[in-house]
């Protein structure tokens, strides 16, 4: 890097300094170094029943949600890279126009509609239905998650199907290749860089989101990001036994996206290294 | 030559509005190189994408070894095609993207290994089975297209423009090498260009188009020695094309000058199209001479030298190519021999704007 870029770089790299290094390294420090020095009680303290149990379910209804996400996002930017111009481009704008909102106001607007004397239990009641009692369970949380983070499977996907050349499909068809098999063996694996992105951008906010759980799930259970925020602010002294959960969560999570990524490679270069 | 393989039945399509092929007639021969040849936009890649299945014509028939294959899908099409820039697989190795075809038709791995290993073997690729086609050079990739567009035995190969992105060298080679691989399968190969002299040398019948209409078919010697109209002439190699007047048969007034020539049956002082080549301009002293100019520029070329010359009344200048070259600003006499000088019936179209070589690449 030579002077003038390091120049034009400072300010960014101040920003980093301040609010992502210090801060992680007092996550590290408050994890390790308790009011006698350097311990690991705090990280023992997590394999500890409620705390091992909320990561549990955050990672459940995480992934249960990443896959929801997949399943419902992957047709759709599908049908979005094969439309044209303007209706492409009116389809982009309708999966971004949530994310101009507020999450948090999002997220009271679902509550709002899944309440018991909600929006949705107001018209099933006037048609002659059974209301639906979805409100403080996991369902809820699940759906506030797919909700709140379906834009973030669908949009890299997306993009990575657009720089698929028509070609390639072309060719695939010229070989012999129907409708199915064309997607099977050639938009698919042609599409799984997108897919990984796609799963990173869910799953990792999905596990620590920390709102939802209370808001859509009744603070019944909590979630990961529940116990952490809780930690923090709630409880007395509680910051260190945060510090290591959050720790934990951050290794898991870098854990999982090493692994995605390394699937990711070798799928990418298959046909170099075997 | 035996049977027709394809053939085309009054095919017309448009897109937008605008008319691309016009009520196209076409046979292809069996076995043989034929070439679409012709500038941007004449309808050549849309001929090419109508037989492969990937557009469907508005009107007409296409016909694959007499059948009507107008319904038929580009998956159940018996001709394999190979792309402009290669559209290799960039997920699979050379190996697979060989393969693919054959594994769609679920034959056994011996059976597709040796059809690999033969297949590399025929464009020289051996030993690249196992190499990402991301790594590949342009010739490279374009070997592997040929040979995985070959691995489904097809009786027709569709070439689109498969030369263009490369460099002048490897072209040629690559010239020779497809005329090589052609001769030794024996299956027809149908070649889109608009490189005339890529089209001279390898096709056994050659097909202009302008316009999305056909101008001419013939052998490679047949369209350059007796062009039909001014626009093929002009278009296969360079050409002199200047306004004449047929007296009688075999004899023309160009120039302000009378002339022997070998053409007959126009009506007794018809206005024709001229075409002279360069090459066959005799230059000779200027009172010799069946008309006179003056040379304003001459550029050696390697072979022979370019002359640019001012023949007085024409809007056009001469081009005249010789191996010895005359002096700026000297007055010469030129003469042409009967047998060189090629009447055609007026074309009315603009032969400067129909020729654009500079936007090919994409069509």
């Amino acid at each position: 890097m030579n002077k003038k870029s390091s120049v034009l770089a400072a300010p960014f790299a101040l920003w980093i300094l301040i609010f992502t290094v210090v801060p992680l390294a007092l996550v590290v420090y408050f994890a390790f170094w308790g009011d006698n020095g350097f311990t690991l009680d705090f990280i023992k303290s997590i394999g500890e029943g409620e705390y091992a149990k909320s990561l549990g379910t955050s990672i459940w209804l995480g992934a249960i949600a990443t896959v929801i996400c997949l399943l419902l996002g992957y047709p759709v930017a599908y049908i979005i890279s094969r439309a044209k111009g303007i209706s492409q481009r009116t389809m982009v704008m309708l999966i971004m126009l949530p994310q101009w909102m507020n999450f948090l106001l999002r997220t009271y607007a679902l509550m709002s509609l899944l309440e018991n004397n909600g929006l949705i239990n107001t018209w099933l009641r006037d048609i002659g239905l059974d209301p639906i009692n979805i409100i403080n369970t996991r369902a809820a949380v699940v759906l506030g998650m797919v909700y709140d983070f379906l834009p973030f499977m669908v949009l890299p996907i997306y993009s990575v199907m657009t720089k698929i050349d028509h070609r390639v499909t072309e060719a695939a068809q010229d070989l012999g290749a129907n409708g199915f098999v064309v997607f099977r063996r050639v938009i698919l694996p042609l599409s799984v860089p997108g897919i990984i992105s796609g799963i990173t951008m869910v799953f990792v906010p999905a596990v620590s989101s920390f709102i939802i759980s209370r808001l859509l799930g009744g603070g019944k259970e909590m979630l990961i990001g529940d116990v952490i925020e809780m930690l923090f602010i709630q409880v007395e002294g509680g910051r260190n036994v945060g510090a290591a959960l959050s720790l934990v969560l951050m290794v898991l999570m870098l854990i999982c996206m090493t692994l995605m990524n390394h699937f990711d490679d070798s799928e990418d270069s298959g046909g170099m290294i075997a | 030559m035996s049977d027709t393989i394809i053939s085309l039945r009054g095919v017309s399509v448009s897109f937008d509005g605008e008319t691309v092929l016009d009520n196209l007639n076409l046979d292809i021969e069996d076995g043989t190189f034929v070439t679409l040849l012709g500038p941007s936009g004449c309808g050549k890649t849309t001929t090419l994408r109508i037989i492969g299945g990937f557009v469907r014509q508005d009107e007409g028939d296409v016909f694959f070894a007499g059948e009507n294959i107008n319904n038929v899908p580009p998956h159940k099409r018996k001709l394999n095609t190979v792309f402009q820039r290669y559209a290799l697989f960039p997920h699979l190795n050379v190996y697979e993207n060989i393969a693919f075809g054959m594994r769609i038709q679920k034959k056994p791995e011996s059976e597709i290994k040796a059809k690999v290993t033969e297949l590399l073997g025929l464009v020289s690729l051996e030993g690249f089975e196992k190499r990402s086609v991301n790594t590949l050079s342009g010739g490279q990739q374009q070997r592997v297209a040929i040979a995985r567009a070959l691995a489904n035995d097809p009786k027709v190969l569709l070439l689109d423009e498969p030369l263009g992105a490369l460099d002048l060298k490897l072209r040629k080679e690559m010239q020779v090498e497809l005329k090589r691989i052609q001769h030794s399968l024996g299956i027809t190969f149908l070649y889109v260009t608009h490189d005339q002299e890529e089209a001279l040398s390898m096709s056994d019948v050659i097909v202009v188009m302008n316009h999305g209409i056909v101008q001419q078919i013939g052998s490679p010697l047949d369209i350059y020695n007796e062009p039909v109209n001014g626009f093929v002439a002009d278009f296969i190699g360079e050409s002199n094309i200047v306004d004449g007047i047929m007296y009688a048969d075999c004899d023309v007034e160009f120039c302000g000058a009378r002339m022997v020539c070998v053409d007959t049956g126009f009506a007794p002082m018809e206005e024709v199209d001229v075409v002279v080549r360069p090459e066959d301009v005799i230059v000779v002293p200027a009172e010799e001479g069946f008309f006179t100019g003056t040379v304003l520029s001459s550029t050696f070329k390697g072979v022979h030298y370019e002359m640019i010359v001012d023949v007085p009344g024409q809007d056009e200048d001469w081009m005249i190519q010789s191996t010895v070259t005359q002096e700026v600003g000297a007055t010469i006499g030129m003469k042409v021999d009967p047998e060189n000088i090629h009447i055609m019936k007026k074309y009315t179209g603009d032969y400067a704007s129909d020729i654009d070589y500079t936007e090919n690449v994409v069509e």
